[in-house]
């Protein structure tokens, strides 16, 4: 390491002030200001939601392969598997403060070579957030969530996934006390590897049910995103 | 799996149109003025993929909604939440489709919520400009 000060070439940063960012902190301060939510609950929600992501569903899946009766307890009781990849479901914040939006009943769903399943929101966007992060935004649309339980086929090979006829798709639809993640087949290529090598090949497209793991690919595809053009009030 | 008295969504597609969608002027000019992140950090050469007040507007959403998050809809008592979680990703679905629709995620998450504070009553439109002036001020004081 030099010695030598400010040698090193400082991270990007965006050096300006946006309207958006301006306009996140006014409706946060007011809304504080107004009693709607403390500070406090606040500073401590943020902090949760900043230490998650999919990393310790992804180790699941991998203990899970590594380990038969480790998998026969993350199918039988996620709550429980969660806390062997540090996530205690009924313990954690943000249950601490009041608002338990997390606090709930996680289904670990198993595929098969002849069953597939795949995990929506038909309503809003329900998510196992402690273990998989943040939804990303195709996810909360409603073009996916009313598509993928309609032509759930159709919607998997638009994410590259074209599967054999023979193979049964599952859709599982989360809510407020139940939600879901995919413990998907172990691909082939994958013997002998480390539970880190494995937990690498789990993305988070894997774990929702759209992708699945493949030696060498560890990043989700970019997805355009599209508008549901029929209003919500037609008759499908 | 899909079913049952677990899901206490209901339809997603029943209900008909719920959301009042006249435009707010300050969210109007926010909307046309405001840079939004895809485009600042590409300027900036930064690789986040979402803006760094994307968790904090998660955390406000979610503390907005409190138990409601967690309680079949039905049982969600009137007044127990500032926001019920179902009611406003409703709306932001209802205006995500129309008047922000050209607007990218998370900016038009965030104009949604701040549409549908202003519409409920829970923030009014020039205090909240009155605020985004100050913040604005605040933030460019260094």
């Amino acid at each position: 390491m030099s010695n030598k000060p400010h040698e090193h070439k400082p991270a990007p940063m965006v050096d300006e002030v946006s309207d958006f960012e301006a306009l996140e902190i006014a409706v946060r301060e007011l809304a504080i200001e107004k009693g709607l939510f403390s500070a406090e609950d606040h500073r401590r929600w943020t902090e949760y939601v900043h230490s998650l992501g999919p990393l310790p569903a992804a180790r699941l899946v991998a203990k899970a392969w590594l380990d038969p009766d480790y998998k026969k307890l993350a199918v039988t009781d996620g709550v429980k598997a969660s806390l062997a990849v540090g996530v205690d479901w009924i313990n954690s914040p943000p249950t601490g403060f009041g608002t338990p939006s997390d606090y709930c009943n996680l289904r670990v769903l198993e595929d098969t070579p002849k069953l597939k399943h795949v995990v929506v929101c038909t309503l809003c966007s329900c998510y196992p957030r402690p273990i998989l992060g943040q939804s990303p935004e195709w996810y909360r649309t409603p073009n996916y969530r009313r598509r993928l339980v309609r032509w759930p086929r159709q919607v998997l090979a638009e994410f590259g996934l074209q599967l054999p006829p023979d193979v049964e798709i599952r859709v599982a639809d989360s809510n407020q006390k139940t939600r879901y993640m995919v413990l998907p087949v172990r691909p082939a290529g994958t013997e002998g590897w480390t539970e880190d090598q494995l937990a690498a090949i789990v993305t988070r497209d894997c774990l929702i049910g759209v992708a699945m793991p493949k030696p060498g690919v560890t990043t989700n595809i970019k997805r355009p995103v599209h508008p549901a053009v029929h209003p919500i009030h037609h008759d499908h | 799996m899909a079913t049952s008295d677990e899901n206490a969504h209901g339809s997603a597609d029943g209900g008909g149109p719920r959301t009042d969608l006249k435009l707010v002027a300050l969210l109007e000019t926010i909307k046309r003025r405001g840079r939004v992140w895809e485009d600042l950090a590409a300027q900036y050469g930064v690789t986040n993929p979402d803006p760094p007040w994307k968790v904090a507007l998660d955390a406000t959403c979610d503390l907005l909604a409190g138990d409601s998050l967690v309680l079949p809809t039905a049982r969600v008592v009137p007044g127990s939440c500032a926001l019920p979680g179902v009611q406003r990703r409703a709306e932001e679905d209802d205006l995500s489709a129309t008047i922000y629709a050209d607007v990218p995620f998370p900016e038009r998450q965030l104009l949604a919520l701040a549409h549908s504070m202003i519409k409920h009553g829970l923030l009014d439109e020039e205090e909240l400009a009155r605020r985004v002036k100050l913040v604005h001020e605040r933030l460019n004081s260094a």
